[in-house]
Protein backbone atom coordinates (compact mmCIF):
# COMPACT_ATOMS: atom_id res chain seq x y z
CA UNK A 1 0.00 0.00 0.00
CA UNK A 2 2.71 2.45 0.98
CA UNK A 3 4.63 1.66 -2.24
CA UNK A 4 1.67 2.73 -4.37
CA UNK A 5 1.18 5.95 -2.36
CA UNK A 6 4.88 6.77 -2.50
CA UNK A 7 5.17 5.94 -6.21
CA UNK A 8 2.21 8.14 -7.17
CA UNK A 9 3.57 10.82 -4.88
CA UNK A 10 6.95 10.75 -6.60
CA UNK A 11 5.29 11.08 -9.99
CA UNK A 12 3.28 14.01 -8.70
CA UNK A 13 6.51 15.50 -7.41
CA UNK A 14 8.12 15.22 -10.84
CA UNK A 15 5.05 16.82 -12.38
CA UNK A 16 4.89 19.66 -9.83
CA UNK A 17 8.60 20.36 -9.93
CA UNK A 18 8.52 20.46 -13.77
CA UNK A 19 10.97 17.55 -14.09
CA UNK A 20 8.40 15.58 -16.04
CA UNK A 21 7.77 18.41 -18.50
CA UNK A 22 11.48 18.93 -19.06
CA UNK A 23 11.94 15.22 -19.74
CA UNK A 24 8.90 14.71 -21.91
CA UNK A 25 9.30 17.88 -23.96
CA UNK A 26 13.00 18.58 -23.59
CA UNK A 27 14.33 15.17 -24.54
CA UNK A 28 12.32 14.78 -27.78
CA UNK A 29 13.26 18.37 -28.70
CA UNK A 30 16.89 17.63 -28.03
CA UNK A 31 16.71 14.60 -30.30
CA UNK A 32 15.21 16.67 -33.08
CA UNK A 33 17.75 19.47 -32.65
CA UNK A 34 20.58 16.95 -32.62
CA UNK A 35 19.36 15.52 -35.88
CA UNK A 36 19.02 18.85 -37.66
CA UNK A 37 22.01 20.74 -36.23
CA UNK A 38 24.76 18.17 -36.78
CA UNK A 39 25.22 17.45 -40.50
CA UNK A 40 27.06 14.17 -39.88
CA UNK A 41 23.84 12.66 -38.62
CA UNK A 42 22.12 13.35 -41.90
CA UNK A 43 20.91 10.19 -43.45
CA UNK A 44 20.76 8.32 -40.15
CA UNK A 45 17.16 7.69 -39.17
CA UNK A 46 16.11 10.00 -36.37
CA UNK A 47 14.61 7.05 -34.48
CA UNK A 48 18.11 5.57 -34.20
CA UNK A 49 19.52 8.87 -33.02
CA UNK A 50 16.85 9.08 -30.33
CA UNK A 51 17.73 5.63 -29.06
CA UNK A 52 21.44 6.49 -29.00
CA UNK A 53 20.84 9.81 -27.34
CA UNK A 54 18.75 8.26 -24.62
CA UNK A 55 21.26 5.58 -23.88
CA UNK A 56 23.88 8.27 -23.22
CA UNK A 57 22.00 11.26 -21.77
CA UNK A 58 19.05 9.38 -20.28
CA UNK A 59 21.23 7.20 -18.06
CA UNK A 60 23.18 10.15 -16.74
CA UNK A 61 20.00 12.11 -16.10
CA UNK A 62 18.35 9.23 -14.28
CA UNK A 63 21.35 8.55 -12.11
CA UNK A 64 21.87 12.22 -11.22
CA UNK A 65 18.17 12.82 -10.53
CA UNK A 66 17.94 9.92 -8.15
CA UNK A 67 21.23 10.29 -6.33
CA UNK A 68 20.88 14.04 -5.70
CA UNK A 69 17.25 13.72 -4.71
CA UNK A 70 17.94 10.96 -2.16
CA UNK A 71 21.09 12.61 -0.79
CA UNK A 72 19.42 15.99 -0.34
CA UNK A 73 16.30 14.49 1.22
CA UNK A 74 18.46 12.56 3.67
CA UNK A 75 20.36 15.72 4.61
CA UNK A 76 17.13 17.67 5.11
CA UNK A 77 15.64 14.82 7.19
CA UNK A 78 12.70 14.51 4.80
CA UNK A 79 12.48 10.76 5.43
CA UNK A 80 12.00 11.18 9.19
CA UNK A 81 8.35 12.01 8.63
CA UNK A 82 7.85 8.97 6.40
CA UNK A 83 9.66 6.52 8.63
CA UNK A 84 7.63 7.32 11.73
CA UNK A 85 4.67 5.89 9.87
CA UNK A 86 4.04 2.31 8.78
CA UNK A 87 6.23 2.69 5.71
CA UNK A 88 8.79 0.09 4.70
CA UNK A 89 12.14 1.73 4.11
CA UNK A 90 12.60 -0.32 0.93
CA UNK A 91 9.44 1.22 -0.52
CA UNK A 92 10.89 4.73 -0.38
CA UNK A 93 13.74 3.68 -2.67
CA UNK A 94 11.62 1.46 -4.92
CA UNK A 95 9.05 4.23 -5.42
CA UNK A 96 11.80 6.61 -6.52
CA UNK A 97 13.34 4.03 -8.86
CA UNK A 98 10.09 3.12 -10.56
CA UNK A 99 8.95 6.75 -10.85
CA UNK A 100 12.15 7.94 -12.52
CA UNK A 101 12.35 4.86 -14.71
CA UNK A 102 8.76 5.24 -15.82
CA UNK A 103 9.28 8.93 -16.61
CA UNK A 104 12.30 8.11 -18.74
CA UNK A 105 10.54 5.24 -20.52
CA UNK A 106 7.70 7.59 -21.42
CA UNK A 107 10.18 10.27 -22.51
CA UNK A 108 11.96 7.69 -24.66
CA UNK A 109 8.64 6.50 -26.08
CA UNK A 110 7.52 10.03 -26.98
CA UNK A 111 10.87 10.79 -28.61
CA UNK A 112 10.85 7.53 -30.57
CA UNK A 113 7.33 8.00 -31.85
CA UNK A 114 8.18 11.52 -32.99
CA UNK A 115 11.39 10.19 -34.55
CA UNK A 116 9.57 7.42 -36.40
CA UNK A 117 6.95 9.87 -37.69
CA UNK A 118 9.67 12.21 -39.00
CA UNK A 119 11.57 9.27 -40.51
CA UNK A 120 8.39 8.11 -42.20
CA UNK A 121 7.83 11.59 -43.62
CA UNK A 122 11.42 12.16 -44.75
CA UNK A 123 12.64 8.68 -45.72
CA UNK A 124 9.34 7.08 -46.58
CA UNK A 125 8.78 3.45 -45.68
CA UNK A 126 11.49 2.50 -43.24
CA UNK A 127 13.70 -0.43 -44.22
CA UNK A 128 13.39 -3.43 -41.94
CA UNK A 129 16.98 -3.12 -40.74
CA UNK A 130 16.27 0.40 -39.45
CA UNK A 131 13.35 -0.85 -37.40
CA UNK A 132 15.44 -3.77 -36.08
CA UNK A 133 18.27 -1.41 -35.24
CA UNK A 134 15.89 0.95 -33.46
CA UNK A 135 14.39 -1.85 -31.37
CA UNK A 136 17.86 -3.07 -30.52
CA UNK A 137 19.03 0.42 -29.54
CA UNK A 138 15.87 0.96 -27.54
CA UNK A 139 16.29 -2.23 -25.51
CA UNK A 140 19.93 -1.32 -24.84
CA UNK A 141 18.86 2.20 -23.81
CA UNK A 142 16.22 0.97 -21.41
CA UNK A 143 18.64 -1.52 -19.86
CA UNK A 144 21.25 1.23 -19.54
CA UNK A 145 18.72 3.57 -17.94
CA UNK A 146 17.64 0.84 -15.49
CA UNK A 147 21.27 0.28 -14.48
CA UNK A 148 21.85 4.03 -14.19
CA UNK A 149 18.69 4.43 -12.08
CA UNK A 150 19.83 1.71 -9.70
CA UNK A 151 23.28 3.29 -9.44
CA UNK A 152 21.61 6.63 -8.70
CA UNK A 153 19.72 4.95 -5.85
CA UNK A 154 22.96 3.41 -4.62
CA UNK A 155 24.99 6.64 -4.70
CA UNK A 156 22.16 8.58 -3.07
CA UNK A 157 21.99 5.99 -0.31
CA UNK A 158 25.67 5.87 0.52
CA UNK A 159 26.61 9.56 0.36
CA UNK A 160 25.26 12.52 2.29
CA UNK A 161 26.66 15.27 0.10
CA UNK A 162 24.54 16.38 -2.84
CA UNK A 163 27.51 17.54 -4.97
CA UNK A 164 29.32 14.23 -4.35
CA UNK A 165 26.17 12.34 -5.34
CA UNK A 166 25.96 14.39 -8.55
CA UNK A 167 29.64 13.87 -9.40
CA UNK A 168 29.46 10.13 -8.80
CA UNK A 169 26.37 9.89 -10.97
CA UNK A 170 27.82 11.85 -13.85
CA UNK A 171 31.15 10.03 -13.84
CA UNK A 172 30.22 6.55 -12.76
CA UNK A 173 26.47 6.20 -13.27
CA UNK A 174 26.65 6.91 -16.95
CA UNK A 175 29.86 4.95 -17.56
CA UNK A 176 28.70 1.85 -15.71
CA UNK A 177 25.38 1.84 -17.52
CA UNK A 178 27.40 1.18 -20.70
CA UNK A 179 27.64 -2.43 -19.49
CA UNK A 180 24.44 -2.97 -21.44
CA UNK A 181 26.09 -1.84 -24.69
CA UNK A 182 29.67 -3.06 -24.72
CA UNK A 183 29.64 -6.90 -24.62
CA UNK A 184 27.43 -7.37 -27.73
CA UNK A 185 29.74 -5.00 -29.65
CA UNK A 186 32.76 -7.20 -29.07
CA UNK A 187 31.27 -10.67 -28.79
CA UNK A 188 29.41 -11.72 -31.93
CA UNK A 189 27.30 -14.54 -30.58
CA UNK A 190 25.64 -12.42 -27.89
CA UNK A 191 22.16 -11.35 -28.89
CA UNK A 192 22.07 -7.63 -27.96
CA UNK A 193 18.34 -7.57 -27.17
CA UNK A 194 18.39 -10.67 -25.00
CA UNK A 195 21.60 -9.56 -23.33
CA UNK A 196 20.26 -6.10 -22.53
CA UNK A 197 17.02 -7.54 -21.19
CA UNK A 198 18.96 -9.89 -18.91
CA UNK A 199 21.57 -7.43 -17.80
CA UNK A 200 18.95 -4.68 -17.46
CA UNK A 201 17.03 -6.85 -15.00
CA UNK A 202 19.79 -8.59 -13.06
CA UNK A 203 22.19 -5.72 -12.36
CA UNK A 204 19.55 -3.21 -11.17
CA UNK A 205 17.99 -5.90 -8.95
CA UNK A 206 21.34 -6.59 -7.29
CA UNK A 207 22.26 -2.93 -6.87
CA UNK A 208 18.83 -1.97 -5.53
CA UNK A 209 18.85 -4.89 -3.09
CA UNK A 210 22.24 -3.76 -1.74
CA UNK A 211 20.98 -0.16 -1.52
CA UNK A 212 17.87 -1.27 0.36
CA UNK A 213 19.99 -3.21 2.84
CA UNK A 214 22.20 -0.17 3.43
CA UNK A 215 19.19 2.16 3.70
CA UNK A 216 17.48 -0.16 6.19
CA UNK A 217 20.48 0.06 8.51
CA UNK A 218 20.78 3.84 8.29
CA UNK A 219 20.23 5.89 11.44
CA UNK A 220 17.96 8.85 10.78
CA UNK B 1 2.43 -9.09 24.64
CA UNK B 2 1.56 -6.48 27.27
CA UNK B 3 3.68 -6.27 30.36
CA UNK B 4 3.59 -4.46 33.63
CA UNK B 5 6.34 -1.88 33.93
CA UNK B 6 9.23 -2.22 36.33
CA UNK B 7 7.79 0.34 38.74
CA UNK B 8 4.62 -1.74 38.93
CA UNK B 9 2.68 1.23 37.63
CA UNK B 10 -0.05 0.30 35.19
CA UNK B 11 -0.48 3.92 34.14
CA UNK B 12 3.02 4.13 32.64
CA UNK B 13 2.67 4.74 28.92
CA UNK B 14 6.35 5.14 28.07
CA UNK B 15 9.17 3.35 29.80
CA UNK B 16 12.90 3.50 29.08
CA UNK B 17 14.96 0.79 30.76
CA UNK B 18 18.74 1.23 30.88
CA UNK B 19 18.88 2.47 27.31
CA UNK B 20 22.32 3.22 25.88
CA UNK B 21 23.37 4.39 22.46
CA UNK B 22 26.77 5.12 20.99
CA UNK B 23 27.77 6.77 17.73
CA UNK B 24 31.04 5.02 16.93
CA UNK B 25 33.14 5.87 20.00
CA UNK B 26 30.89 8.65 21.30
CA UNK B 27 28.43 7.69 24.00
CA UNK B 28 25.18 9.53 23.31
CA UNK B 29 23.03 7.88 25.99
CA UNK B 30 24.32 6.11 29.05
CA UNK B 31 21.84 3.65 30.59
CA UNK B 32 18.96 6.06 30.88
CA UNK B 33 15.76 4.93 32.59
CA UNK B 34 12.53 6.82 33.13
CA UNK B 35 8.79 6.39 32.88
CA UNK B 36 6.09 8.70 31.64
CA UNK B 37 2.55 8.09 32.84
CA UNK B 38 -0.62 8.49 30.85
CA UNK B 39 -1.59 12.16 30.69
CA UNK B 40 1.83 13.41 31.78
CA UNK B 41 3.53 16.33 30.13
CA UNK B 42 7.15 15.35 30.44
CA UNK B 43 9.63 18.15 29.94
CA UNK B 44 12.91 16.71 28.77
CA UNK B 45 15.65 19.26 29.17
CA UNK B 46 19.35 19.38 28.84
CA UNK B 47 22.03 21.36 27.08
CA UNK B 48 22.62 20.99 23.35
CA UNK B 49 24.25 17.66 22.56
CA UNK B 50 23.15 16.05 25.82
CA UNK B 51 21.29 13.26 24.01
CA UNK B 52 17.70 14.51 23.94
CA UNK B 53 17.16 14.01 20.21
CA UNK B 54 18.79 10.57 20.35
CA UNK B 55 16.35 9.55 23.11
CA UNK B 56 13.44 10.82 21.06
CA UNK B 57 14.59 9.16 17.85
CA UNK B 58 14.82 5.85 19.69
CA UNK B 59 11.31 6.37 21.02
CA UNK B 60 9.82 7.04 17.59
CA UNK B 61 11.73 4.23 15.90
CA UNK B 62 14.14 6.25 13.80
CA UNK B 63 17.11 4.81 15.70
CA UNK B 64 16.94 1.06 16.14
CA UNK B 65 20.51 0.30 17.00
CA UNK B 66 20.59 0.72 20.80
CA UNK B 67 20.84 -1.40 23.93
CA UNK B 68 18.23 -1.63 26.67
CA UNK B 69 14.46 -1.72 26.32
CA UNK B 70 11.83 0.83 25.46
CA UNK B 71 8.17 0.11 26.09
CA UNK B 72 5.15 2.02 24.88
CA UNK B 73 1.82 1.00 26.38
CA UNK B 74 3.56 -2.09 27.74
CA UNK B 75 4.87 -3.19 24.35
CA UNK B 76 8.52 -3.37 23.46
CA UNK B 77 8.95 -0.97 20.54
CA UNK B 78 11.59 -3.08 18.86
CA UNK B 79 9.00 -5.84 18.40
CA UNK B 80 5.70 -4.04 17.95
CA UNK B 81 6.33 -0.86 16.05
CA UNK B 82 3.58 -1.51 13.54
CA UNK B 83 1.03 -1.15 16.37
CA UNK B 84 2.83 1.66 18.14
CA UNK B 85 2.88 3.90 15.05
CA UNK B 86 -0.87 4.22 15.40
CA UNK B 87 -0.75 5.91 18.81
CA UNK B 88 2.34 8.04 18.27
CA UNK B 89 2.68 11.55 16.85
CA UNK B 90 6.13 13.03 16.31
CA UNK B 91 7.18 16.62 15.81
CA UNK B 92 10.82 16.42 14.68
CA UNK B 93 13.32 19.12 15.42
CA UNK B 94 14.57 19.58 11.92
CA UNK B 95 12.67 17.39 9.49
CA UNK B 96 12.21 19.03 6.13
CA UNK B 97 9.33 18.78 3.73
CA UNK B 98 9.64 18.31 0.00
CA UNK B 99 9.40 21.88 -1.19
CA UNK B 100 7.22 21.31 -4.21
CA UNK B 101 4.37 20.19 -1.95
CA UNK B 102 1.60 22.38 -0.68
CA UNK B 103 0.55 22.08 2.97
CA UNK B 104 -2.56 20.21 1.84
CA UNK B 105 -0.59 17.77 -0.27
CA UNK B 106 1.94 17.06 2.47
CA UNK B 107 -0.79 16.34 5.02
CA UNK B 108 -2.67 14.25 2.49
CA UNK B 109 0.35 12.05 1.86
CA UNK B 110 1.22 11.67 5.56
CA UNK B 111 -2.41 10.94 6.37
CA UNK B 112 -2.64 8.19 3.76
CA UNK B 113 0.68 6.73 4.87
CA UNK B 114 -0.65 6.70 8.43
CA UNK B 115 -3.53 4.58 7.16
CA UNK B 116 -6.33 7.17 7.32
CA UNK B 117 -9.29 6.48 5.05
CA UNK B 118 -9.76 9.11 2.34
CA UNK B 119 -13.29 10.07 3.52
CA UNK B 120 -11.98 10.73 7.03
CA UNK B 121 -8.72 12.30 5.88
CA UNK B 122 -10.27 15.45 4.40
CA UNK B 123 -12.07 16.37 7.62
CA UNK B 124 -9.02 15.47 9.68
CA UNK B 125 -6.77 17.75 7.61
CA UNK B 126 -9.27 20.58 8.04
CA UNK B 127 -9.40 19.94 11.78
CA UNK B 128 -5.62 19.94 12.36
CA UNK B 129 -5.12 23.00 10.14
CA UNK B 130 -7.73 24.89 12.12
CA UNK B 131 -6.08 23.79 15.34
CA UNK B 132 -2.68 25.14 14.30
CA UNK B 133 -4.27 28.10 12.51
CA UNK B 134 -2.93 27.30 9.04
CA UNK B 135 -6.28 26.90 7.30
CA UNK B 136 -5.80 30.10 5.29
CA UNK B 137 -2.56 28.89 3.74
CA UNK B 138 -3.69 25.32 3.10
CA UNK B 139 -2.81 25.43 -0.59
CA UNK B 140 0.39 27.41 -0.22
CA UNK B 141 3.63 25.76 -1.30
CA UNK B 142 5.90 24.76 1.56
CA UNK B 143 8.80 26.66 0.02
CA UNK B 144 6.89 29.89 0.70
CA UNK B 145 6.18 29.24 4.40
CA UNK B 146 7.83 31.07 7.30
CA UNK B 147 9.74 29.25 10.06
CA UNK B 148 6.77 29.55 12.41
CA UNK B 149 4.41 28.09 9.80
CA UNK B 150 6.77 25.17 9.19
CA UNK B 151 6.80 24.42 12.94
CA UNK B 152 3.01 24.51 12.95
CA UNK B 153 2.93 22.19 9.95
CA UNK B 154 5.25 19.79 11.78
CA UNK B 155 2.80 19.84 14.67
CA UNK B 156 -0.18 19.43 12.34
CA UNK B 157 1.25 16.30 10.68
CA UNK B 158 1.92 14.83 14.13
CA UNK B 159 -1.75 15.22 15.05
CA UNK B 160 -3.22 13.59 11.94
CA UNK B 161 -3.68 10.15 13.48
CA UNK B 162 -5.16 11.38 16.81
CA UNK B 163 -2.10 10.26 18.77
CA UNK B 164 -2.26 9.24 22.41
CA UNK B 165 1.41 10.15 22.71
CA UNK B 166 2.93 13.27 21.23
CA UNK B 167 6.69 13.54 21.02
CA UNK B 168 7.89 17.09 20.44
CA UNK B 169 11.57 17.64 19.77
CA UNK B 170 12.49 21.28 20.40
CA UNK B 171 9.22 22.62 18.98
CA UNK B 172 10.04 26.19 20.03
CA UNK B 173 13.59 26.43 18.76
CA UNK B 174 14.35 29.15 16.26
CA UNK B 175 10.98 30.85 16.59
CA UNK B 176 10.21 34.51 17.15
CA UNK B 177 8.43 35.43 20.42
CA UNK B 178 5.00 35.56 18.82
CA UNK B 179 5.34 32.10 17.22
CA UNK B 180 6.76 30.70 20.48
CA UNK B 181 3.73 31.97 22.34
CA UNK B 182 1.35 30.46 19.78
CA UNK B 183 3.03 27.04 19.69
CA UNK B 184 3.24 26.97 23.48
CA UNK B 185 -0.48 27.63 23.72
CA UNK B 186 -1.19 24.87 21.22
CA UNK B 187 0.84 22.44 23.34
CA UNK B 188 -1.06 23.53 26.45
CA UNK B 189 -4.33 22.88 24.63
CA UNK B 190 -3.16 19.42 23.64
CA UNK B 191 -2.15 18.57 27.20
CA UNK B 192 -5.59 19.67 28.39
CA UNK B 193 -7.08 17.14 25.97
CA UNK B 194 -5.27 14.41 27.92
CA UNK B 195 -2.59 13.63 25.36
CA UNK B 196 0.63 12.35 26.91
CA UNK B 197 3.41 14.67 25.80
CA UNK B 198 7.17 14.35 25.78
CA UNK B 199 8.55 17.78 25.10
CA UNK B 200 12.27 18.44 24.74
CA UNK B 201 14.03 21.76 25.01
CA UNK B 202 17.34 23.18 26.09
CA UNK B 203 15.53 26.15 27.62
CA UNK B 204 13.79 25.45 30.91
CA UNK B 205 11.40 28.38 30.71
CA UNK B 206 9.97 26.78 27.57
CA UNK B 207 8.62 23.88 29.56
CA UNK B 208 8.32 24.92 33.18
CA UNK B 209 4.77 26.21 32.90
CA UNK B 210 3.61 23.27 30.74
CA UNK B 211 5.30 20.19 32.20
CA UNK B 212 4.13 18.35 35.28
CA UNK B 213 7.27 16.22 35.26
CA UNK B 214 10.76 17.22 34.27
CA UNK B 215 13.74 15.08 33.35
CA UNK B 216 17.15 16.71 33.25
CA UNK B 217 19.63 15.12 30.88
CA UNK B 218 23.27 16.04 30.97
CA UNK B 219 26.28 14.39 29.38
CA UNK B 220 24.26 11.40 28.15
CA UNK B 221 22.76 10.64 31.58
CA UNK B 222 19.52 11.56 33.28
CA UNK B 223 20.61 13.39 36.38
CA UNK B 224 17.22 14.24 37.84
CA UNK B 225 13.56 13.50 37.34
CA UNK B 226 10.72 15.05 39.30
CA UNK B 227 7.89 17.52 39.30
CA UNK B 228 8.85 21.19 38.99
CA UNK B 229 8.08 21.66 42.70
CA UNK B 230 10.11 18.64 43.73
CA UNK B 231 13.10 19.84 41.78
CA UNK B 232 12.79 23.30 43.25
CA UNK B 233 12.36 22.11 46.83
CA UNK B 234 15.01 19.47 46.71
CA UNK B 235 17.65 21.87 45.64
CA UNK B 236 18.50 23.97 48.62
CA UNK B 237 19.06 27.36 47.08
CA UNK B 238 18.54 30.10 49.63
CA UNK B 239 15.67 32.51 49.24
CA UNK B 240 16.28 36.15 48.50
CA UNK B 241 14.45 38.99 50.22
CA UNK B 242 14.01 42.14 48.20
CA UNK B 243 13.64 45.39 50.16
CA UNK B 244 12.70 48.54 48.24
CA UNK B 245 13.31 51.88 49.99
CA UNK B 246 11.62 55.18 49.25
CA UNK B 247 13.22 57.47 46.67
CA UNK B 248 16.31 59.03 48.16
CA UNK B 249 16.14 56.71 51.18
CA UNK B 250 19.25 54.88 52.30
CA UNK B 251 19.71 51.15 52.48
CA UNK B 252 19.39 49.81 55.97
CA UNK B 253 22.79 49.04 57.54
CA UNK B 254 23.77 46.05 59.66
CA UNK B 255 21.45 43.56 57.98
CA UNK B 256 24.41 41.36 57.16
CA UNK B 257 24.89 40.78 60.89
CA UNK B 258 21.62 38.90 61.08
CA UNK B 259 22.01 35.19 61.63
CA UNK B 260 20.67 33.43 58.53
CA UNK B 261 21.75 36.05 56.02
CA UNK B 262 24.60 35.03 53.78
CA UNK B 263 25.22 38.39 52.12
CA UNK B 264 23.61 41.70 51.27
CA UNK B 265 23.48 43.01 47.72
CA UNK B 266 22.68 46.61 46.85
CA UNK B 267 20.60 46.84 43.68
CA UNK B 268 19.48 49.66 41.43
CA UNK B 269 16.35 51.77 42.09
CA UNK B 270 16.82 51.84 45.89
CA UNK B 271 16.70 48.07 46.19
CA UNK B 272 18.53 45.91 48.64
CA UNK B 273 18.70 42.12 48.38
CA UNK B 274 19.27 39.93 51.41
CA UNK B 275 20.53 36.50 50.26
CA UNK B 276 19.52 33.95 52.88
CA UNK B 277 21.60 30.94 53.74
CA UNK B 278 20.22 27.66 52.37
CA UNK B 279 19.35 26.37 55.85
CA UNK B 280 18.07 29.65 57.23
CA UNK B 281 14.69 29.74 58.96
CA UNK B 282 12.92 32.12 56.62
CA UNK B 283 10.25 33.28 59.08
CA UNK B 284 12.77 33.95 61.82
CA UNK B 285 15.09 35.78 59.43
CA UNK B 286 12.28 37.96 58.08
CA UNK B 287 11.27 38.82 61.64
CA UNK B 288 14.83 39.93 62.47
CA UNK B 289 15.14 41.97 59.25
CA UNK B 290 11.89 43.81 59.94
CA UNK B 291 12.94 44.50 63.50
CA UNK B 292 16.20 46.13 62.39
CA UNK B 293 14.40 48.15 59.71
CA UNK B 294 11.95 49.41 62.33
CA UNK B 295 14.61 50.09 64.95
CA UNK B 296 16.79 52.03 62.54
CA UNK B 297 13.76 53.83 61.05
CA UNK B 298 14.71 52.88 57.48
CA UNK B 299 12.06 54.21 55.08
CA UNK B 300 10.87 51.09 53.28
CA UNK B 301 8.33 51.06 50.44
CA UNK B 302 8.17 47.34 49.59
CA UNK B 303 9.33 44.01 50.96
CA UNK B 304 9.01 40.61 49.26
CA UNK B 305 10.48 37.12 49.13
CA UNK B 306 12.01 35.98 45.83
CA UNK B 307 12.02 32.19 45.59
CA UNK B 308 14.73 30.68 43.38
CA UNK B 309 13.57 30.09 39.82
CA UNK B 310 13.57 26.65 38.27
CA UNK B 311 16.11 28.02 35.82
CA UNK B 312 18.57 28.46 38.69
CA UNK B 313 17.85 24.94 39.90
CA UNK B 314 18.41 23.60 36.40
CA UNK B 315 21.67 25.46 36.02
CA UNK B 316 22.86 24.19 39.39
CA UNK B 317 22.15 20.62 38.29
CA UNK B 318 23.87 21.07 34.97
CA UNK B 319 26.88 22.64 36.61
CA UNK B 320 27.11 19.59 38.84
CA UNK B 321 26.27 21.49 41.99
CA UNK B 322 23.36 19.25 42.91
CA UNK B 323 23.36 17.82 46.36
Amino acid sequence: MSLKILFLDELKGFYKSKVMIILWVGMPLLSLLFHYIFPETEGIPISSIVALLFSSIGGMLASAMLSTSIASEKVRHVYDLFLIRPVRRANILLAKFFAVYLCLIIATGISLVIGLIIDQLTIGNLPEYVIDQTIESLSISLAGIAIACSLGIFFGTIVTSVPVAAILSVYLGNQLSAISILPPLFIDFIDPILFSLLIGSIIPTIIITISIMIFARKQF
Amino acid sequence: MNRQNSSGNNKALIEFQTVSKSYKKTLALDKISFTINKGDVFGYIGPNGAGKTTTIKILVGLIRDYTGDVYIAGKNISKSFQEIYKILGYHPQEAGFQRWRTINHALNTFGRLSGLESNHLESKIREVLEFVNLQDVRYKKIIHLSGGMIQKLRLAQALLNDPQILVLDEPLSGLDPSSRYQIKNLIKNLSQKGITILFSSHILTDIQDIANKIGILNKSRIIKIGSPDELQNEFNIGNIIEIVYIKGGNSCPNLEDIDGIERIEIGASNKQFAHLKGDADIDDTIHRILRIITEQKCKMRNFRILTPSLEEVYLKYIEGDAK
